[in-house]
C-alpha cells in the first residue's frame, strides 16, 4: 500500500526537469494544426487522423506527466515553485511554472510569457486534452464522409492549442490570447459548413457575441494594471507584510513578470482587505492616474462586472447566452468539445483563477450568482419545449454553466471547478450519443422523429442513459455530488450585507434541478423508448463503429467514477473529513480563503452536506424525472387526437421560440445598430468618405493634370532658357543678399 | 600683371554667348559647339581663380571639365548623327517629339 501511495507521489520526470517541456503541451496541436491545415489535402484522410489524433494524444501524456509533476511529493518534499512576488519564505507550492522570457514590454510594463500549472490548471489540461483525444478519435468516423476532414482537424488541434494557452497561462495577456484563440476557433468550426448561409450567420453570430464580451474583458484587464499601479505607489510596508511580501520583492516582481499576472495580483488582494492596518485597504481613494478619486474597493467591483460580462460571452450567460444554441449548426463533435466541455467553462475558469480578487467585491460575486442561476432557469425553461436532441443539449449546457456560475458567485469555487469537470464527462458523452444518434438515423435531429432506438443502438442507448442520470442529479453518478456541493455550499455560505442572496440562489436550485430532471428525461424517454416514429427518416437505425462507441463508453465511465472527488475522505487540518476535490484545489484556493476571511465579504462554510440535503435534492430531480415520465409516457399518448387547450399551446409556443429573446435582441439592439449602420454607411463612408476624398482627389488630381501637361512642349530649348531664367533669378538674389 | 577681373568679365562674356546660342540657334551641331563655349568660359573662371589663390584645385577641375568635355561631345555627335540618319535633319525645332 506505502509503496503505491509512493509511486503516484513521484513524478515519472522530476518537475524541475519537466517545467522547460510545459511548452511542448501547447506546441504539439499548435504544429498537429499547422501540418493538417497546411499539408492535409496532399497527405490523404489516414494521415490527417493519424497526425491530429497523436498531437493531442502526445499532449495528454505531456499533461499527465505535468499534472503528476504538480502532486510530486518525492521524499516528503513537496513540489514547489518561487513566488516573484513573495518573501524568499513564499514559495508556491503543488505548482510549476516556466517563463520563457519577456513576450513584449513598453516602458515599465512588461508581459511574459509564462506558463503555470496548478492542481486547477492541472486538472483542467487532463480534461482538454483526454477528453479531447476521445473527440477526435470520435470524429475521425463521424467525419468519414466529409471532403473537408483536413480542415476540420486542422481547426480542432488549433482550438486545443488555445484553450491549452488559455488555462496555462500566468498572467491576464496570455489567457485573452487563449480566449480569444478558442472564441476564432469556435467561429471556424461553427461555420464548418459554410456554404449553408445559415451555419455561416450562426458562427457569426457566435462571434460578434463574443466579442463584446472580449471587449468588456479588456477593459477589466485595462483596470487591473492601473489598479496594480496605483497599489505599488500608495502601499506602505503594513500592507506588504501582511500579503507575506515587502515592497523590494513586489516591486522586482512587477519589472520582471509584469502587472498582470496572477500571483502578483493575488499578492495585492490579500494586502487590500481592512484588517491589514495598512495604508491601503478597499476603502482607500486612488491618488492619482486616471482612477483618481475611486476607492479600490469601487474599482474592483466594476472590474470584477466587467470580467462578468466577459465570461458571460464566452460561457454563455445572460445576457450574451444567445449564441451557444445556434452554435450546434457545427459538426457535433465540435458540440462536444467546444460548446460543452471545455471553451464555454472559460469563465468559470477565469473566475476560479482570479478567486483571490472576486472574493473582495460582495456585490459583483452576488451579481455573478443571481445571474447564473436566472440564466440557469430560462435556458431550462427554453430546453422545455425544443424538439431538436442537440439544441436541448446546448439549453442544458447554458443551465449547467448557470450553474457553475450560482458557485463561483457564493465562493464555492471547488464545487464549481468540480461541476465543471463532471459537466464535462457527462455533456461530452451525452453530446456524442447525441451525434451518433444522428450518424445512425440519417441526420435525423427532431427527437419526434425518433423513438425507439434501445433496441437498435445498444451501447448509444446505455451510455446516454448514464451520462442522462448523471446530469439529472441521481445517485450514485457525478453529476448529483458536484451539483449538490454547490447547492449546498450556496446555502450555506454568506456574502456580507447581502444575506438574501443565498436562499434565493438554493431556491433557484432546486427549481432548477427539477426542471433539469424533466427535460433530460423527457429527451432520454422520446429519443430511446416508445415505439419508432412513423415520421423516422431511415427505417431502422444502425450503431456506429467503434471509434464513436468507445469514446462514449469511456465517457460514461468517467461521468460515474469522477464522483469519487465530492466524497469526504480527505482529513481536513482542522479536523474532521472534507471532500477530495476541495482538499485537492486548496493550494490554488488558499489565497481566496485567506482574502475572505480577512475582508469579512463572505462567509465561507466547509461543512459536508448531511443526509437530509442529500435526501432532499435527490427527491426533486426524482420528482422531475417522475413528472417527465408520467406525461410523456401515460399522459401524453392517452390523449392523442383530443384538442389541446389553447393556454398549453401559448406556452408551449413561447418556450419553443425562446421566450422571444432573439427577437428582443434583433429589436433594441440588432434593428438600432444597423439603422446607425446604415446612415453611417451612406453619410459618411459613401458621401464623405468615397465621394469626397476618394473621388475628389482623384477627380482635382486629374483636371490639375490637364493643365500642366500644356506646359510640356517638347522643346528643348524653351526648357533651357526656363533654366537660364531661373538660374539669373538666384543669380540676382544672392547679389541682392550680397549687397544688402 | 592682368588683374582677375578681366579674365572673369572675360569668361562671363564668353559664357553668356554661349548661353545666347544655345537658346536661339537651331542647328544641333551649332548649339554644341555653344555648349562648349560656356565648358571653356568656365574653364576660364577655374583657372583664373586658380591663379589668384596660387593652388592647383582650379586646374584639377579645368582638366575634370575637358575630359567630361570630350566624352560629351563624342555622344553627342553620336547622337547627332543617329538623328540625322533617321530624319534627314538636325534641326532642334523639329525634335519635339518629347511632349503630351
Amino acid at each position: 500500500m506505502d509503496g503505491i501511495v509512493e509511486f503516484f507521489r513521484t513524478a515519472p520526470i522530476p518537475p524541475e526537469v519537466f517545467a522547460p517541456s510545459l511548452g511542448l503541451i501547447i506546441l504539439l496541436p499548435l504544429l498537429g494544426a499547422f501540418v493538417c491545415g497546411v499539408f492535409g489535402k496532399w497527405l490523404g484522410r489516414a494521415n490527417v487522423h493519424l497526425v491530429a489524433c497523436s498531437a493531442i494524444a502526445g499532449a495528454f501524456v505531456l499533461s499527465l506527466m505535468a499534472f503528476w509533476a504538480t502532486s510530486d511529493a518525492a521524499g516528503g518534499r513537496v513540489v514547489s515553485m518561487p513566488n516573484a512576488f513573495g518573501l524568499e519564505r513564499d514559495v508556491v507550492r503543488y505548482a510549476i511554472s516556466y517563463d520563457y522570457g519577456t513576450w513584449f514590454a513598453a516602458g515599465d510594463f512588461r508581459v511574459n510569457f509564462g506558463l503555470l500549472v496548478d492542481h486547477l490548471s492541472g486538472i483542467l489540461l487532463l480534461v482538454i486534452t483526454g477528453i479531447g483525444f476521445l473527440i477526435h478519435l470520435y470524429s475521425t468516423s463521424y467525419m468519414e464522409h466529409d471532403d473537408g476532414y483536413w480542415r476540420f482537424f486542422a481547426y480542432l488541434n488549433l482550438f486545443v492549442a488555445a484553450m491549452l494557452t488559455l488555462v496555462m497561462a500566468d498572467n491576464l495577456v496570455l489567457l485573452f490570447v487563449g480566449w480569444e484563440g478558442v472564441g476564432m476557433a469556435s467561429y471556424l468550426l461553427i461555420g464548418f459548413w459554410y456554404t449553408d448561409s445559415a451555419k455561416a450567420w450562426a458562427g457569426r453570430k457566435a462571434f460578434v457575441t463574443n466579442r463584446i464580451g472580449d471587449f468588456a474583458f479588456l477593459i477589466a484587464t485595462f483596470l487591473l494594471i492601473l489598479t496594480v499601479n496605483a497599489f505599488s505607489q500608495q502601499a506602505d510596508p503594513r500592507d506588504y507584510n501582511s500579503a507575506g511580501s515587502s515592497r523590494a520583492r513586489y516591486t522586482q516582481g512587477l519589472l520582471e513578470k509584469g502587472p498582470v499576472t496572477f500571483k502578483g495580483l493575488e499578492k495585492m488582494a490579500l494586502a487590500l482587505p481592512e484588517g491589514t492596518g495598512g495604508a491601503v485597504s478597499l476603502a482607500t481613494p486612488i491618488e492619482a492616474g486616471p482612477l483618481a478619486g475611486y476607492t479600490f474597493g469601487g474599482v474592483m467591483t466594476a472590474t470584477m462586472l466587467l470580467f462578468l460580462l466577459g465570461a458571460a460571452g464566452k460561457s454563455a450567460q445572460l445576457p450574451l447566452y444567445v449564441w451557444l444554441p445556434d452554435a450546434m449548426a457545427g459538426p457535433t463533435p465540435v458540440s462536444a468539445l467546444i460548446h460543452a466541455a471545455t471553451m464555454v467553462t472559460a469563465g468559470v475558469y477565469l473566475f476560479c483563477r482570479m478567486s483571490s480578487l472576486l472574493v473582495l467585491s460582495p456585490t459583483a460575486m452576488a451579481t455573478i450568482a443571481v445571474v447564473g442561476a436566472l440564466t440557469s432557469l430560462l435556458a431550462a425553461l427554453i430546453a422545455f419545449a425544443q424538439d431538436d436532441i442537440k439544441k436541448v443539449l446546448a439549453y442544458s449546457t447554458v443551465s449547467q454553466l448557470g450553474i457553475m456560475f450560482m458557485g463561483v458567485g457564493m465562493g464555492v469555487f471547488w464545487a464549481a471547478a468540480l461541476h465543471l469537470l463532471t459537466h464535462a464527462c457527462f455533456k461530452a458523452c451525452l453530446f456524442l450519443g447525441a451525434g451518433s444518434v444522428m450518424h445512425g438515423n440519417g441526420d435525423e435531429t427532431d427527437i419526434k422523429k425518433l423513438g425507439g432506438l434501445y433496441k437498435e443502438m445498444k451501447w448509444t442507448h446505455a451510455t446516454f442513459l448514464v451520462s442522462t442520470l448523471a446530469i439529472t442529479g441521481i445517485i450514485p453518478l457525478s453529476g448529483f455530488f458536484s451539483k449538490d456541493a454547490i447547492f449546498h455550499g450556496v446555502h450555506h455560505n454568506h456574502l456580507h450585507d447581502l444575506h438574501w442572496v443565498s436562499g434565493f440562489v438554493y431556491a433557484m436550485g432546486l427549481l432548477i434541478t427539477a426542471c433539469t430532471a424533466f427535460y433530460m428525461s423527457r429527451v432520454y424517454l422520446l429519443t430511446f423508448t416508445g415505439k419508432r416514429s412513423p415520421e423516422a427518416k431511415v427505417a431502422h437505425a444502425h450503431e456506429s463503429s467503434w471509434f464513436m462507441t468507445l469514446p462514449l463508453v469511456v465517457l460514461a465511465f468517467l461521468s460515474v467514477v469522477t464522483l469519487v472527488y465530492a466524497l469526504p475522505l480527505m482529513p481536513r487540518s482542522g479536523g474532521g473529513m472534507q471532500p477530495v476535490f476541495e482538499n485537492f484545489l486548496s493550494p490554488v484556493l488558499r489565497p481566496a480563503e485567506a482574502v475572505a476571511r480577512a475582508a469579512q465579504t463572505v462567509a465561507l462554510d466547509h461543512s459536508t452536506p448531511a443526509f437530509v440535503d442529500y435526501l432532499i435534492a435527490w427527491l426533486v430531480a426524482l420528482s422531475g424525472g417522475a413528472t417527465a415520465a408520467f406525461l410523456y409516457l401515460k399522459f401524453f399518448p392517452a390523449q392523442v387526437g383530443k384538442p389541446v387547450p389553447a393556454f398549453a399551446r401559448a406556452v408551449r409556443r413561447t418556450a419553443h421560440n425562446k421566450f422571444y429573446v432573439d427577437e428582443l435582441y434583433e429589436f433594441i439592439l440588432i434593428r438600432p445598430v444597423k439603422f446607425v449602420a446604415f446612415i453611417l454607411f451612406r453619410v459618411v463612408d459613401a458621401l464623405v468618405i468615397d465621394t469626397v476624398l476618394v473621388r475628389g482627389t482623384a477627380y482635382v488630381t486629374e483636371k490639375v493634370g490637364l493643365g500642366l501637361r500644356r506646359l510640356q512642349t517638347g522643346d528643348a530649348q524653351a526648357y533651357a532658357a526656363i533654366m537660364a531664367l531661373a538660374i539669373l533669378g538666384g543669380a540676382v538674389y544672392a547679389l541682392l543678399q550680397v549687397l544688402s | 600683371m592682368v588683374p582677375i577681373t578681366y579674365y572673369l568679365l572675360l569668361a562671363a562674356a564668353l559664357f553668356c554667348m554661349g548661353m545666347f546660342g544655345v537658346l536661339v540657334r537651331t542647328n544641333a551641331l551649332v548649339v554644341f559647339m555653344c555648349v562648349e563655349l560656356m565648358l571653356n568660359a568656365v574653364n576660364l573662371t577655374f583657372l583664373a581663380f586658380a591663379r589668384m589663390h596660387g593652388d592647383g584645385i582650379g586646374h584639377v577641375s579645368a582638366f575634370f571639365v575637358i575630359a567630361v568635355a570630350a566624352a560629351e561631345a563624342a555622344i553627342g555627335l553620336a547622337i547627332v548623327i543617329a538623328v540625322f540618319r533617321s530624319r534627314g535633319s538636325v534641326n532642334v525645332d523639329d525634335i519635339r517629339t518629347m511632349k503630351h
